[in-house]
């Protein structure tokens, strides 16, 4: 579905991201794991043609989509949510959800998403004509996710979903993101909180400085404390500390 | 002296770049008045006038990094100032005779006058700085142009004092290609130093980052109201001898056209360093000379601020959106020339070096 | 009463006018930061087209002229953002600042120039617009009457769209955070089009309007406007569409209110006397009536 080919990104003298390859499978949950700095967003950016890349090569079902413009992608079927949860501060939840269904023209169609989506978080539907701004952190997450939802997306790349989160949201949420898998959606997810983004992905890839440090199934990084401790600095205790 | 310097976070370098640059500003006119003949150095001395508020405006442009179209104000509150009072008796009775605070009797030597224009256009640099830099970003930009356009309404209403609308003429010319250039020279220094100093570099860098510089316990406040009240030094040092240059002023040499020019030569050279300034008057005034001549015009306006006609400002127009769209820094760029020399020297001497080392390796 | 009314029917002719165009400024820097020192080059040539057309094509009636000066006012706001804008689009404020200033001054000398138009040229509006109409025992001149009507006819149209329409909540949208719009699919160029667009037609409205009330047209007509406008959007605070309209008709009120009270001595130096006026405002709230406490870093650099 997806392949990153020796992808690069500078920003001036700045190498946030190099020479990085990875392929998603259709109908995968692909994990993109790594500490603060790392180059995830860069990455995720650059695919999605928000930044530029400096090399290297983005194919989204078979279409390089490297040079294109973000809007071009969006409607080629990929699509990110962004971090810190770039809603619509301004406008209210319909409008939101609206707005992300931009590109389409069938009007039954997004009305029986736009019920699906209410169904899927019932607090949206309470809060439906409210101003975005006065949703809860979580409520705001659960409406960029639904946002992104509205456009039918092929691949949903999600950026740090369970960032500022209780516990309780994030289980919630990356619940969420299984049950979206179900529904035939291809997911990128990444994330520093490594423990519970690999209790949900098929595989991983751990990024640091950069450059792509790991990639492998989770259940093998799951097993392995050392490996656990050698790419994301958590061993045993990780358990614990994610959670808390 | 060298504590001093010191103390405004001034290095040698600093202090040989702005002396080298005086010395251009200097070598310019010295070729003027050897090579030119009396139409040329009547443009020689428009230019020098024109480069004194470049660097007026480079001050607080060119650090702040935020728009300025207002900064001709203060040359023309110095211009008539000082017109005013050197304004020989005879020529007030009959051009000023209502003048208010009796200054239609008022005659002052030459050189106190042009102390007095600067002092008092300066102080209402500070006093109007007080409350522009409360300003930011675009709203700053605006209350720039609105204090041209309000002093430009005094200018032109306040008929007993400054004859409104019609020119102020028979001012004694006191300004010549030698004392032009060496003022210029000298504000290119202070206009350096400002650049160099603790002060404009903390300037320089809250245009990148404010936030970051306010966090550091810098207020950016204080910082623009000395940058905006020493280019209002600067502009009003331009505004005297601008008016002991032609002897006579109108309020439509301070407006637009003026702004225009001046702001197409800092954004040609580039703002970002004084080199750019003294850069980019050089070409535009080429450039409109060529112009002027072009458009058929002979040099009559030669000892006038230059009035910019159809295809002159046409040109100055395209220059500006050009060099935004293509060259945003200007011609220069960052750097000082003697900044960006010595960075060439040493770069060529490292290569040189490791060059001589491989062969000795080999 | 007669007077009154008239004096504040002036005042919202005048504050219309302004608001029409403080409008147009601050939708385009609300979406993309720019500020438009050549918005007053679209009215320029929106009279100057009609003047063309006066000539050229010798209409039988002047009334055919006010589409093709409010149509002008778009296409040339479009080709504006296509040739000038865009290049500097993701550019520093400042950047865009100054093209849109050199835009200007290229625009004001290309008339200068090339149509030889130092002098103001007589250009035609239809006959009814500088009638009179009485009403009860009001006298009011049609033109101000229009003026008002239309200024409000247009916000509310303009209040539609941003509420009602994909493409005005993507307006809206892209004012706080353009690149999570385009992930929406939205492109981004439909998006400042928009804008550009709105803004031509609001130029183009007032434009029709100035001549009407200047009856000629000359190179440098819309600077004069588009200061106040200025003047007008920062205190109602720069970007925020509702201070536009609160700032124009705040402005035109204060104009209209020291034309009464200055006397006739000084009154040369009404505007002088506003921008003060407005400076004193700022000095008690300097992010403007409507504008958010200005943050450092913003867009507006």
């Amino acid at each position: 579905m997806l392949v990153i080919d020796q992808l690069s990104v500078s920003y001036g003298a700045i190498k946030a991201v190099r020479e990085v390859s990875l392929r998603v499978e259709k109908g995968e949950i692909v994990a993109l794991l790594g500490p603060n700095g790392a180059g995830k967003t860069s990455l995720i950016s650059a695919i999605i043609g928000l930044v530029p890349a400096s090399g290297g090569r983005v194919v989204l079902d078979g279409v390089d989509i490297t040079r294109r413009r973000t809007e071009d992608i969006v409607r080629l079927g990929a699509t990110v949510t962004p971090e810190g949860r770039h809603i619509f501060a301004d406008l209210s939840v319909g409008q939101n959800l609206r707005l992300g269904a931009a590109t389409r023209r069938d009007r039954d169609g997004i009305a029986a998403d736009t019920e699906r989506m209410l169904a899927m978080f019932p607090i949206l539907r309470e809060r439906f004509a409210s101003r975005a701004q006065t949703l809860s952190g979580g409520e705001q997450q659960q409406l960029a996710i639904a946002r992104s939802m509205m456009s039918r997306p092929k691949l949903l790349m999600l950026d740090e979903p369970s960032l500022g989160l209780a516990p309780k949201l994030v289980e919630q949420i990356f619940g969420l993101i299984t049950e979206l898998r179900t529904q035939g959606l291809t997911l990128l997810v990444v994330e520093q909180n490594a423990y519970d983004a690999l209790a949900m992905a098929d595989r991983a890839y751990i990024m640091n400085s950069g450059r792509l440090q790991f990639s492998g199934r989770s259940e093998e990084l799951l097993a392995s404390d050392d490996l656990m401790e050698l790419y994301l600095g958590t061993g045993t205790g990780v358990h614990a500390g994610a959670a808390s | 002296m060298t504590a001093l310097l010191s103390q405004l976070g001034l290095g040698r370098q600093s202090l040989f770049g702005s002396l080298m640059l005086a010395a251009l500003v200097v070598l310019i006119g010295l070729i003027v008045m050897a090579v030119a003949e009396k139409a040329q150095i009547r443009v020689a001395n428009v230019f020098f006038v024109n480069l004194i508020l470049v660097f007026g405006l480079q001050i607080t442009m060119g650090n702040s990094n935020v728009a300025n179209l207002g900064h001709i104000t203060f040359t023309g509150v110095a211009a008539y100032v000082v017109g005013i009072l050197v304004l020989p008796l005879a020529i007030k009775a009959t051009g000023i005779p209502n003048a208010p605070f009796g200054l239609a009797e008022v005659l002052i030597h030459f050189v106190p006058a042009a102390m007095i224009a600067v002092v008092f256009s300066t102080a209402l640099a500070f006093i109007t700085g007080l409350v522009l830099t409360r300003q930011t970003g675009i709203a700053y930009t605006i209350a720039t142009l609105a204090l041209l356009v309000i002093v430009h309404t005094v200018l032109t209403n306040w008929v007993d004092l400054t004859r409104g609308p019609i020119a102020m003429y028979g001012i004694p010319i006191r300004a010549n290609t030698v004392s032009l250039m060496l003022i210029a020279g000298a504000c290119a220094i202070v206009a350096r130093l400002f650049r160099d100093s603790r002060w404009g570099l903390q300037l320089r860098a809250s245009g990148e980052d404010v936030l970051g510089a306010e966090a550091s316990g810098v207020s950016v406040r204080t910082l623009r109201l000395v940058a905006w009240t020493l280019s209002g030094f600067v502009l009003s040092i331009g505004g005297v001898m601008y008016a002991y240059m032609v002897g006579t002023i109108n309020p439509k040499s301070f407006y637009f056209d003026a702004v225009f020019l001046t702001l197409a030569m800092l954004i040609l050279g580039g703002m970002r360093s004084v080199s750019g300034a003294v850069v980019g008057a050089v070409i535009v005034t080429l450039g409109t000379e060529l112009m002027r001549w072009l458009e058929g015009a002979p040099v009559i306006f030669g000892g006038k601020m230059p009035q910019i006609f159809g295809l002159t400002g046409f040109f100055l127009g395209v220059v500006i959106v050009l060099f935004m769209a293509l060259r945003p820094d200007g011609l220069v760029g960052d750097e000082e020339l003697d900044e960006m020399a010595r960075r060439l020297w040493r770069e060529r001497r490292t290569k040189g070096a490791k060059e001589q080392a491989q062969e000795s390796e080999t | 009463m007669d007077y009154v009314i008239q004096q504040v029917l002036n005042a919202a002719s005048i504050g219309g006018e302004y608001a029409l165009l403080a409008l147009g400024l601050a939708i385009v820097f609300s979406v993309m930061g720019l500020v438009n020192f050549a918005h007053g080059e679209l009215i320029t040539i929106s009279g100057f087209t009609m003047y063309a057309i006066f000539i050229f094509a010798a209409p039988t009636s002047a009334w055919g002229l006010l589409p093709v000066g409010i149509i002008a006012a778009i296409a040339a706001a479009v080709v504006f953002e296509r040739v000038a804008f865009r290049p500097v689009r993701n550019a520093p404020a400042t950047t865009g600042l100054l093209t849109a200033f050199g835009l200007s001054i290229v625009v004001k000398n290309f008339f200068v120039s090339v149509v030889g138009a130092t002098r103001p040229r007589a250009v035609p509006t239809p006959d009814w617009l500088s009638s009179h109409i009485e009403i009860g025992a009001v006298h009011i001149q049609t033109l101000q009457l229009l003026e008002a009507a239309v200024t409000a006819v247009a916000l509310m149209a303009l209040l539609a769209l941003l509420r009602g329409t994909n493409i005005g909540l993507a307006m809206r949208a892209a004012a706080k955070d353009f690149n999570t719009v385009r992930l929406m699919g939205i492109r981004a160029n439909q998006v400042v089009l928009a804008a550009f667009v709105i803004s031509g037609l609001l130029a183009g409205l007032a434009a029709v309007f100035i001549m009407a009330r200047r009856g000629a047209v000359d190179p440098f007509m819309g600077f004069t406007p588009v200061l106040k406008a200025f003047v007008a959007a920062v205190l109602g605070g720069f970007g925020s569409l509702g201070g536009a309209v609160v700032g124009g008709l705040a402005l035109g009120a204060a104009e209209v209110l020291f034309q009464i009270i200055l006397p006739e001595s000084i009154a040369g130096y009404r505007d002088a006397f506003v921008f003060l006026f407005v400076g004193g405002v700022l000095i008690l709230r300097p992010q403007g009536l409507f504008g958010r406490k200005h943050q450092f870093g913003d867009k507006e650099g």
